[in-house]
């Protein structure tokens, strides 16, 4: 190879990294290290200004190497690469630098220092830049299929989307029935529709069409392989299925918090809101004297979510006590209300005007429920309340399934803290896993209400059609080699890998390891554990990383 | 009428439990054990003793400042006036002031026997009918006269207004058997008074044939339109002064003589939040020549009230709120304060005769009915 | 019949649809009624609750929608016309002239750097002011400056006596020869099989709120102009202080929620975000100044997303954020223009005041301005409060078959759940043009 010639381009990222280091600084220190011809500082690197400097560098500097030091691959290293891309350089040939999150956000109030670990970073990362060597994209065919575990209201509206688009869909629901949390509701809030009537006509749809297969009273046992090609081990009836699918769907939904040893449950005059919905459906209300406590078991010290979806539960079953018994006094107490956007808060006023009674309590100092009544000191008000009642209900929250972890392990997606599934990122990635080809949506994610959820279930359903109707995925060659003179066919690195991405197979040589490169995350266990130094990660290999190691260590 | 019925017609139930009425209530800010909305919440929860039987029921000025921004639109004064009717069938009263003389006057004057010696503040120079299709609706002022050891000035508004009204061309008929409009009974619970009086009104209202009835007092402007409507017939159009005033001033302009002072304009809450007339008043002052019209801190919806409403529960939290309106008026740097409301005047005074009290720093400015203002612009200054 | 869509409104929602229906291989024309893509995300500073830099997550999405083989992106383009029905509907739409040769361009800011003309900026929510000749703000997407032809000089003041135009200085100085004095709007006609409606919202005017002394205090501000001051990329550089002469760092901050919200004399509703965007400002308020506390007025804190609850526990614990259950009852101010907040603490039930350096209103959100006159365009229905009509059933179908809606036009929500609708509203699209 030529001579390397190194562009560094560091990003103030407005004041995320330059109200709290010196990025001019910085730049010239850059422009002082061996092999980079040329550096600059940018407001923002990525913006449209930034881009078409790095553009302007490659072509009038000749670069061929490019690092960007600013905030953080996850979301910006594509559109980097894609630029070095579109400029003619192999997007291998890029290194990033993270000088936001390992710099100016962990050391917030220590500009000396935060710039000098800038400086120290770059160093480094202009030293792995020089051993960069171009690699080739790899291209893998998607099989045309979907698979959506969950078979609720999201699991159901994201097959129906997907098959009505022109796609194969394997539904694969954990009960004997399709519907799931809608098949234990009574009416949903805020049109007051029959839950029935909203969840029946979908699953009549599904069981109807023709690209769609439901899988009932099964699980996923395992998964392997990778975006595009997955291989999905059904278990049902005591029978295992492999099923090829291009994308996976998570909408496992959540479930009611049993609220065991809280405010006296007893199932009978202490009830759940989901307890209630079935007496409401049965027209079995004849309790005139109600109240429901809300957060019970939610926005505490061990659970300190919110799960969105209680406060409305509690309102409309309260007028619908209202609307069978009128002369029903019925108190809700709350901590805050949740009545979010349009409809439910003139949900809340209708409410009101049914006289439906709301009070205000604090975590410090709870209701009290015993046999006949509720005591709640008012804290709007300053006084305790007294309230006779002949039924207390409970609006507890929604938590995730107790079989969500397995089920992550297996997709080897995350969970939060409160385990539900942890999408790509919160706030531009709400339906997309991380891993490609993975996508979540509904209560799986986050309690969410019936909208939402529909919302989501159809968002989830494009984000899956994208790699469906492309046909083709383009894999990050960010995999690992394995030098076939030096291994030894010992296998601990197909024991190890967690993606099933490397195995031993026989060649003429002896048993010898090899990648099943569209698999490989790159994630480097095999690597690290290779007792030969056999296996090379590509653009992450032992002579980057050395020199890498090497100049933050030269001072 | 039932506490349930009371919090239908209101529509407490819509409260959001937020506050911005006590945190806006002149009251609450120097009486912290009086909340709006803690009375409306004890309402809500079936607490009627703590209602009827607390002092600060009567206490409320029911301004309407609290309303005017309820994000619920609940109508607290309308709550306050309907709460005290119950409380009044507790026997409980607030504290009159002024030892219940104005309330003793209404309730004499609902006696349809009692008869009034009521013109006998007609001078020469105003000339009135019993022809005309309009109607001078004079109010409590001839008794004010009687009433305060101050110049309450209200007898003094009376004679401007007709002034003005003279003229305009109009020679109103001005009634000798009229009656206290009931506005206070109505605002301290005595419904039953009120519909007396009402009713007596609207009969010799009737009798006299008018069109049109002009109010200098906002209070039986607002009672007229807003009340009277629920329990007897006037088939009449009704109009404060300012609104006549600023028509006739539209429409054809009149000769003002100069006026050289700096003026600032205090709403009465009776006609200003209570009935939305706010730039009314200001177009006449406006245009007045050589006048300069300054803006008080609160002004138009956020106005601040004189501090008392239907001669109850005036106290020294209504002194603050007096003093403080007068300082607010001081800071303009205005040399007079101009009102239309003839209780407004009286308040004002009221505050600015017991100096030296350690309940609020001495304050001094001319306080004006607005129809004194513009009468005396009209030559032969009748009043100055 | 055609295979191509319509989105209308370049906000976040309107992006997010263009970039997965133009992934799954769709033509998408984004029609954008301001100069640049970007929408309300790319004014604000930051994103609950993780902090992360709006415009910088923004941005690449931004440049992947500008450069999509299969979109086409029409800035400073209003939607006039739409006739035909689900599967086939021929679009008009205005491409106003920008005087500047897009294509030859380079967005360089040499004329806005010598235009003489200053104009209102409105990105920076009127603070502080722009040239005529500009771009409509840093990242603007795309780089293509315009011309401002209300300020412009040469535009608005007419020929000399001896027959010259006022002005031309930017058309001196551009090397890339881009300015065109003579460029005309354009009538373009589409062939779209769907549309999908984005167009976001307006933050509320408090003016009518006269008990909060907005205008009428200088150190009364909006949240969106809290946003820009705050903002590296702001009128002030990032530099948080406070709008009156004095020039001075705010040390406390109250930040009052329901303005204009959940009133039956303003907007019924709530706005659904405002907790969250007050409780980010207020970190962000402490992380520029960590001796900075703020207090912010609540009537429900609405903390109900995804780590929300502990995003606002964090707020408390770290950040110097004190929450108070009231709804401001005034706000009046200070010989030294300081803003003094009167309210009821309804936790103590006693009315307090609180003299605060800087004022920060959470005013409602509204549909944009042009909501209706885009309904009628469309023939479809808004509700009761001018927001695009769908059904909680339907969350992104509108009234009319073929046409979406999704984001803050059809309800209030934030941004995660408005890209999720984006995508919902692409697979609905993707169900009629597949």
């Amino acid at each position: 190879m030529s001579e390397v010639r190194i562009g560094v381009f560091v990003c103030h990222c407005g004041s995320n990294i330059g109200g709290w280091l010196d990025v001019p600084e910085v730049a010239e220190y850059a422009r002082s290290l061996p092999n980079v011809v040329f550096a600059q500082d940018n407001l923002y690197t990525c913006s449209e200004a930034g881009l078409s400097q790095i553009k302007n560098g490659i072509k009038e500097h000749n670069l061929n190497r490019v690092i960007v030091a600013s905030c953080t691959p996850r979301t910006h290293e594509p559109l980097f690469k894609r630029v070095c891309q579109e400029s003619g350089l192999n997007p291998s040939l890029f290194e990033f630098v993270n000088i936001r999150e390992q710099c100016s956000w962990v050391h917030m109030q220590q500009r000396e220092a935060a710039t000098q670990k800038a400086k120290d970073l770059i160093r480094a990362g202009a030293a792995k830049a020089s051993l960069l060597e171009p690699q080739e994209d790899i291209y893998v065919d998607v099989e045309p299929r979907a698979l959506i575990i969950g078979g609720g209201i999201a699991g159901l509206t994201t097959a129906l989307t997907i098959a009505n688009v022109g796609f194969d869909v394997k539904l694969v629901e954990k009960e004997k029935e399709l519907g799931g949390l809608l098949r234990h509701l009574y009416k949903l809030y805020p049109s007051n529709e029959e839950a029935a009537a909203v969840i029946t006509p979908r699953i009549e749809a599904v069981r109807n069409h023709p690209r769609i297969e439901v899988f009932n009273d099964s699980t996923v046992r395992d998964v392997r392989g990778f975006v595009g090609n997955y291989d999905v081990i059904i278990a049902s009836d005591g029978k295992e299925e492999t099923i090829k699918t291009g994308v996976i769907i998570v909408a496992t939904g959540a479930e009611e918090l049993k609220p065991q040893g809280l405010y006296s449950y007893d199932g009978q005059k202490v009830i759940t809101q989901m307890e209630l919905e079935q007496l409401l459906a049965d027209g079995n209300v004849s309790a005139t004297k109600v109240a429901m406590i809300l957060c019970a078991g939610a926005r505490i010290p061990e659970r300190t979510y919110c799960s969105r979806t209680c406060c409305m539960t509690a309102i409309k079953n309260a007028v619908l006590i209202k609307k069978q018994s009128p002369e029903a006094q019925v108190y809700i107490l709350y901590r805050d209300l949740q009545t979010y956007g349009t409809e439910y808060e003139e949900y809340l006023r209708m409410s009101k005007e049914m006289g439906i009674r709301y009070i205000k309590y604090s975590l410090s100092n709870p209701p009290t429920v015993s046999d006949g009544g509720v005591k709640v000191y008012h804290e709007l008000l300053g006084r305790e309340l007294n309230l006779e009642t002949d039924l207390v209900v409970l609006a507890t929250p929604l938590v995730p399934h107790s079989d969500a972890k397995e089920l992550a392990k297996k997709l080897k997606v995350p969970l939060e803290q409160n385990k539900f599934f942890l999408e790509a990122h919160v706030k531009l990635r709400p339906l997309d896993f991380a891993t490609d080809g993975i996508y979540l949506c509904g209560c799986a994610s986050w309690p969410t209400d019936v909208e939402q959820t529909i919302a989501q279930a159809l968002g989830a359903a494009s984000r899956a059609l994208i790699p469906l109707t492309k046909g083709q995925v383009k894999v990050e060659p960010i995999v690992s080699s394995v030098d076939q003179d030096k291994c030894i066919g010992c296998g601990i690195c197909e024991y190890l890998c967690p993606y099933k991405a490397i195995a031993v197979f026989p060649t003429d040589k002896g048993d010898r390891a090899s990648t099943i490169v569209a698999s490989c995350k790159g994630c480097g266990v095999c690597s690290s554990h290779c007792p030969m130094m056999a296996i090379t990660m590509q653009n992450f290999n032992d002579d980057q990383i050395t020199a890498q190691i090497a100049a933050l260590a030269a001072v | 009428m039932s506490l349930e019925d009371i919090i239908q017609e209101t529509k407490t139930f819509y409260c959001l439990d937020c506050g911005k009425c006590t945190g806006l209530c002149p009251v609450s800010r120097y009486n912290p054990a009086y909340s709006p909305r803690v009375m409306l919440e004890n309402a809500l929860f079936g607490f009627q003793d703590d209602l009827t039987y607390n002092h600060d029921l009567f206490s409320c000025l029911t301004c309407y400042a609290c309303s005017s921004k309820c994000p619920g639109d609940v109508d607290y004064p309308l709550f306050i006036q309907k709460a005290r009717a119950l409380a009044l069938d507790a026997g409980q009263h607030g504290d009159c002031a002024h030892s219940g003389t104005v309330q003793s006057l209404a309730r004499l004057m609902s006696n349809p026997g009692v008869s009034q010696n009521r013109l006998e503040w007609l001078s020469d120079g105003l000339r009135i009918s019993t022809q005309s299709d309009t109607m001078f609706f004079v109010g409590c002022a001839p008794y004010f006269e009687h009433i305060f050891d101050f110049d309450s000035g209200a007898i003094d508004a009376v004679k401007a207004s007709l002034k003005i009204l003279n003229h305009c061309g109009i020679e109103p008929v001005v009634l000798p058997n009229e009656r206290c409009c009931g506005h206070d009974m109505l605002w301290t619970g005595d419904v039953e008074t009120f519909r007396r009086l009402a009713e007596h009104n609207a009969a010799i209202i009737k009798e006299a044939g008018v069109k049109k009835i002009i109010f200098s007092c906002p209070e039986g402007y607002r009672t007229f339109k807003e009340d009277y409507p629920k329990y007897v017939d006037i088939d009449c159009e009704l109009q404060h002064i300012s609104e006549f005033l600023a028509d006739r001033i539209a429409e054809n302009g009149l000769d003002f003589s100069e006026v050289k002072r700096k003026v600032t304009y205090h709403d009465p809450c009776r006609l200003g939040r209570h009935l939305g007339i706010y730039e009314q008043p200001r177009k006449v002052i406006a245009a007045l020549p050589g006048i300069e019209l300054v803006e008080m801190e609160h002004n138009k919806e956020e106005s601040l009230c004189c501090g008392t409403s239907a001669f109850v529960n005036c106290d020294s939290c209504s002194k603050q709120i007096r003093v403080d309106r007068l300082l607010e008026a001081k800071a303009t740097g205005a040399d007079t304060l101009i009102t239309s409301c003839p209780k407004c005047q009286i308040h004002f005074r009221c505050a600015m005769t017991n100096k030296g009290e350690e309940k609020g720093p001495d304050v001094e400015i001319e306080v004006m009915d607005l129809v004194n203002l513009v009468a005396n612009a009209l030559g032969d200054g009748h009043n100055e | 019949m055609s295979d191509a869509v319509l989105v209308i409104g370049g906000g976040i929602a309107g992006i997010q649809a263009s970039l997965d229906l133009a992934d799954m291989g769709k033509h998408v024309y984004l029609v954008e009624k301001s100069p640049s893509i970007g929408g309300r995300m790319a004014q604000l500073d930051k994103t609950f609750p993780t902090n992360d830099c709006s415009i910088c997550i923004l941005a690449p999405k931004m440049a992947d929608c500008y450069d999509h083989s299969n979109t086409t992106i029409l800035t400073y383009s209003e939607v006039k016309e739409i006739t035909g029905s689900a599967g086939d509907f021929t679009v008009t739409v205005l491409k106003k002239a920008r005087y500047v040769d897009a294509k030859k361009c380079t967005g360089c800011g040499e004329c806005t750097e010598k235009c003489p003309a200053k104009a209102p900026d409105l990105f920076n929510m009127g603070l502080g002011t722009r040239k005529a000749a500009y771009l409509y703000f840093l990242q603007a997407v795309p780089r293509v400056a315009l011309i401002d032809q209300e300020y412009c000089i040469r535009m608005t003041k007419g020929l000399t006596k001896d027959g010259k135009p006022r002005c031309g200085v930017c058309k001196d100085v551009c090397q890339a020869g881009a300015i065109d004095f003579d460029q005309q709007d354009e009538e373009i006609t589409l062939n779209v099989g769907a549309i999908i409606i984005a167009t976001g919202f307006d933050p509320y005017d408090p003016t009518s709120l006269t008990e909060y002394g907005y205008r009428r205090y200088k150190n009364v501000v909006t949240a969106m102009e809290y946003e820009r001051l705050i903002c590296a990329s702001g009128p002030t550089g990032g530099h948080l202080k406070r709008l009156s002469a004095d020039d001075r760092d705010p040390k406390t901050i109250a930040f009052i929620q329901c303005v204009g919200s959940r009133d039956l004399h303003h907007n019924k509703y709530c706005a659904s975000v405002c907790c969250m965007h007050s409780t980010k400002e207020a970190i962000l308020a402490n992380e520029h100044d960590p001796e900075i506390h703020s207090y912010i007025f609540y009537i429900d804190i609405r903390a109900s997303g995804k780590g929300f609850q502990d995003y606002v526990a964090r707020a408390k614990k770290e950040y110097n954020v004190t929450y108070i259950r009231s709804r401001v009852a005034e706000i009046a101010q200070d010989a030294g223009e300081n803003p003094v907040i009167w309210y009821e603490d309804t936790n103590s039930r006693q009315v307090k005041s609180m003299t605060v350096d800087l004022v920060v209103l959470a005013t409602c959100m509204v549909p944009r301005t042009d909501a209706v006159g885009l309904a009628a365009i469309t023939h479809t229905a808004l509700d009761e409060y001018k927001f695009f009509q769908t059904s909680p059933l339907a969350p992104v179908d509108t009234t009319i078959p073929g046409i979406f809606a999704c984001g803050y036009c059809q309800g209030p929500m934030d941004i995660p759940e408005s890209v999720a609708q984006a995508s919902a509203a692409a697979a609905r699209a993707a169900e009629i043009v597949s």
